[in-house]
């Protein structure tokens, strides 16, 4: 009798065992949204440590604010030196003590504004902003004589020495690259505290940790023709997908779209696709890429991210086509 | 055949039909489940998740809880609760109709997108 007692709890605990390891578990989500620099913002964590990860979601709020004010070029906070006040206040050149975040976030978009081909420039606000003033007003395009009638300053001006800047040719605007920078600062944080499993849409940024089922997210890029649709899904784990597109922010003149990526050698928006999607590991880098990508005509960024490692790229083109880089075919 | 035999076949008969059972039964196609408001649908929610959703409903607030893969109405203002003492529903089979809330809850099978990039 003992004997089969015995065996018959051996058999129980090996079904227990194969139970525990088959059936899947769910997992709980916690997640909070923002608003900053003009874009809808969701983390989400998954956990089962719900106290942290709320206090860790409170104080991603925290970063996103401080970054947004630093890299706020239409406001002025009382006590920072942000991009409204160094724009606005080079009347007596010196040097200007900055937040080490910001001048980070300065000398990352300086130092790739060669490796660009000169096409990266965040210190052109004053051209960005005439074309903001035709796209508010719907009506209109600026002529060439207006556009290069303001002195265009390059990266080139930009002058940073020991977390202090010369405010002196000095239009900052750091839309190019703000966004993707601080929500990869935000996924370091989940990171460190933590974290592993979690997912962060930025408007045009994503960044993915590991998936919360042992699977990989399933990400859609938005069709530029169709908001409602999506055109292709990319299945990934501990990336960064960055997306820079024509078609959300844009007017419509004389049947003509005039987009907000401006090319800094025609002044006039870029026209080469529809919208271009790069997959890395970091997003700093993805949002670079994708303005950068999104500048030059779609042939030319195939060669160039052919030959970048952990880097991918997906063109939506003017006449409808999807092409990828080699490493794409794999992601499915 | 002796009892021998016996000791090693059964026992590993008995294991192998727990883990057809179980592989037929846990879920790897993960569902989503719409919720529907006067016959327009206002969510759809995935079931991996364990989360309550709070849905206007006629008559006021309607608490939908998702847990372990099912889905459920928690709590709702009507005169009998029926929708709520329905319990959970796991499968596309099965509908809770809320009728006074004009609330109704479906499970379908579909690939889930967990975000977009605009």
């Amino acid at each position: 009798m003992k004997k089969i007692l015995k065996f018959l709890l051996l058999i129980l605990l090996i079904l227990i065992i194969i139970y525990f390891l088959i059936i899947k578990k769910p997992i709980q989500e916690f997640s909070k949204n923002y608003f900053y620099m003009d874009t809808y913002i969701v983390v989400k964590i998954y956990s089962k440590n719900e106290k942290t990860a709320n206090r860790v979601l409170d104080n991603i709020d925290k970063i996103y604010s401080e970054y947004h004010q630093l890299t706020d070029r239409y406001n002025s906070y009382e006590g920072i030196n942000n991009v409204y006040y160094l724009n606005n206040n080079q009347t007596n050149q010196e040097y200007i003590e900055i937040d080490k975040r910001l001048y980070d976030i300065i000398k990352y978009g300086k130092n790739w504004y060669s490796k660009t081909n000169n096409l990266l420039n965040i210190n052109m606000g004053n051209i960005l902003d005439i074309w903001k003033k035709y796209r508010d007003n719907k009506e209109g395009v600026p002529t060439i004589e207006e556009l290069t009638s303001v002195k265009l300053f390059t990266p080139d001006d930009i002058i940073l020495k020991n977390n202090k800047i010369k405010n002196n040719k000095l239009n900052l605007d750091l839309g190019a690259l703000a966004k993707g920078y601080t929500t990869q600062v935000v996924a370091d944080y989940i990171e460190e505290k933590g974290f592993d499993k979690y997912l962060i849409n930025a408007g045009g940024n994503v960044i993915v940790g590991n998936h919360y089922n042992n699977e990989a997210y399933k990400i859609g890029l938005e069709d530029p023709n169709n908001k409602n649709n999506i055109y292709k899904v990319i299945k990934a784990n501990n990336k960064s997908v960055v997306t820079s597109g024509g078609y959300e922010r844009f007017y419509e003149y004389d049947n003509k779209k005039y987009n907000h990526i401006i090319d800094p050698k025609t002044l006039y928006p870029a026209d080469y696709m529809k919208s271009v999607t790069v997959i890395t590991e970091n997003s700093k880098l993805g949002e670079i890429l994708s303005t950068y990508l999104f500048l030059i005509p779609v042939d030319e960024g195939q060669k160039i991210i052919n030959e970048m490692d952990n880097v991918e790229a997906i063109w939506f083109t003017n006449d409808f086509n999807i092409l990828f880089t080699d490493g794409v075919e794999f992601n499915e | 055949m002796n009892k021998n035999d016996l000791l090693l076949i059964i026992p590993i008969f008995i294991i192998s039909l727990f883990v057809i059972f179980l592989l037929k039964f846990s879920n790897n196609q993960a569902k989503n489940a719409l919720i529907f408001y006067e016959n327009e649908q206002v969510l759809k929610v995935p079931l991996n998740i364990n989360k309550t959703y709070n849905v206007k409903g006629y008559n006021g607030d309607v608490l939908i809880e998702v847990n372990n893969n099912k889905i459920r109405v928690n709590q709702e203002n009507s005169p009998h609760n029926l929708c709520s003492k329905q319990g959970y529903i796991d499968s596309s089979y099965e509908t809770i109709v809320c009728l006074p809330n004009k609330i109704v809850v479906k499970i379908i099978d579909e690939e889930i997108i967990d975000t977009v990039v605009k």
